[in-house]
């Protein structure tokens, strides 16, 4: 009797502390987070692993490096000071982002152009106040940019006259790539980052599950349970490019910060959104930009030619929703979307 | 045999009582949980405050080389007043659903909606 007794309180005991530890998380590995300003805008690390706190404060500093390096806005960086002086002698990172930069310029046929920077000028989008520019003043600038003005050799970066870079459309991938792998160094295995917006996630979930990462509604950008879409993803870079972003409006007509620079206008392609997953950062950045230039048509041409190297959502002004094949499988919407494959 | 059934029946009722209390105790937990809406303040990158949602309060926050006025009332809170230059973070309205924020780069200050259960939940956001 007493045996029986005794298992029964055992029992009821079990049940009292056994129910609530579903309550409490199991932690294996240490978490470590960051938020951080820099580019411009807001930045968070998350990570887990033994070294994860070494890990994020490493990725932090990188972070702070490359703003310093690469900021328009910054006359003694790297890039600020070739911009005034029209030339320079590029350090490892800069000399590897203008290859990388030209090779984009070549393969997406001008669409990604880092040379846009007299028009982003020019149309106020560098400063706090851009406005529509005179049409005189547009058709010279436009003259200036291209990237076959630039000539790069011996490590010597020179800018054709009345040029000026701008890493912007490929930086902050640049710095996911940098992330990435300055967090595998110290060891982790699981991590998510967002560089104002560009996600890039290392391994998967710390319970095995893959990431889920919720695209921007263009007509809800800040409610954050409405979304274009989820995407289910590991170690991969999700970005998106938007005409809804940066804007200003003038005379009751939208402009953004998306430059087609053969005209010298907003890119208006009839697009909408334009989401980049691909394994590097670097890459799904500047396609993001370079798809939204080139358009539905062009885009999917593109991504067919090279559908190895990334996978694509589009969003067209008329509300259609466009998903390449090979994550057919991994996104879900609750809008109707259509399947692009060969 | 009396005293043996009356000893069980002080058993069921203590087992009754343990068993009661460990639902209390879940029950509890699975509500705080549930509706543990909270509102984190941060300024450059540093957590300065966390406020639950659903008490109404109006904070005068320091940010980095400004101030914002933070109100948060029914279950919702937004940026009442700010001297920074582009007040963005004014525009940027109410927010009340899980992972929302409203920043302001100016000051380096984010507010964060957390703790808010729904439907459709995601990792991260991507912009």
């Amino acid at each position: 009797m007493k045996k029986i007794r005794g298992l029964m309180i055992l029992t009821a005991i079990l049940f009292l502390t056994g129910g609530c530890s579903g309550a409490i998380q199991s932690e294996d590995d240490s978490e470590a987070y960051r938020e951080l300003f820099a580019m411009d805008t807001v930045m968070s690390v998350r990570a887990w692993g033994d070294q994860a706190e070494a890990a994020v404060e490493e990725a932090a500093a990188e972070i702070h490096h490359l703003d310093t390096l690469l900021s328009v806005g910054n006359p003694s960086g790297e890039v600020g000071q070739i911009n005034r002086n029209g030339s320079g002698t590029l350090s490892e990172d800069v000399r590897l982002l203008t290859e990388r930069s030209l090779a984009l310029w070549e393969e997406t046929d001008g669409a990604f152009d880092i040379t846009v920077y007299p028009l982003m000028q020019l149309w106020g989008f560098t400063g706090d106040h851009p406005a529509v520019p005179q049409e005189d003043a547009i058709r010279e600038t436009v003259q200036l940019c291209g990237s076959d003005k630039l000539i790069f050799q011996d490590g010597i970066l020179t800018l054709g006259k009345g040029q000026g870079i701008d890493f912007g459309g490929i930086a902050k991938g640049y710095a996911g790539d940098r992330i990435m792998t300055i967090l595998q160094q110290h060891g982790v295995d699981s991590a998510v980052i967002s560089l104002g917006g560009n996600v890039q996630c290392l391994g998967r979930k710390t319970d095995g599950s893959l990431w889920r990462c919720g695209i921007t509604d263009p007509d809800h950008p800040q409610e954050s349970d409405r979304f274009l879409g989820i995407i289910q993803t590991e170690d991969r870079a999700v970005v998106t490019s938007g005409g809804y972003e940066r804007f200003f409006q003038e005379d009751g007509k939208t402009y953004h910060h998306i430059m087609n620079i053969r005209t010298g206008y907003p890119a208006e392609t009839g697009l909408r959104s334009v989401t980049i997953i691909s394994s590097e950062g670097l890459l799904a950045d500047g396609l993001s930009t370079a798809c939204f230039v080139m358009g539905e048509t062009d885009a999917v041409a593109f991504w067919r030619q090279h559908r190895s190297a990334f996978d694509m959502i589009l969003l067209t002004e008329d509300d259609r929703l466009l998903v390449t094949a090979g994550i057919g499988n991994d996104f879900s919407s609750e809008r109707p979307f259509t399947v692009i494959s060969d | 045999m009396m005293k043996n059934k009356k000893s069980l029946r002080r058993d069921i009722v203590l087992i009754l009582c343990l068993l009661t209390a460990g639902l209390l105790i879940c029950l509890t937990v699975w509500l705080f949980s549930g509706k543990g809406g909270t509102v984190v303040v941060r300024v450059g990158g540093t957590v300065v405050g966390e406020y639950s949602l659903y008490e109404t309060r109006t904070l005068t926050l320091q940010g980095t080389g400004g101030t914002n006025l933070l109100r948060i009332q029914n279950g919702q809170a937004w940026i009442e007043d700010a001297d920074c230059p582009d007040g963005l973070c004014i525009r940027t309205g109410k927010i009340s659903r899980q992972g929302q924020s409203i920043i302001c780069l100016p000051h380096q200050l984010v507010v964060e909606v957390q703790g808010v259960t729904s439907g459709n939940e995601i990792d991260i956001n991507v912009k």
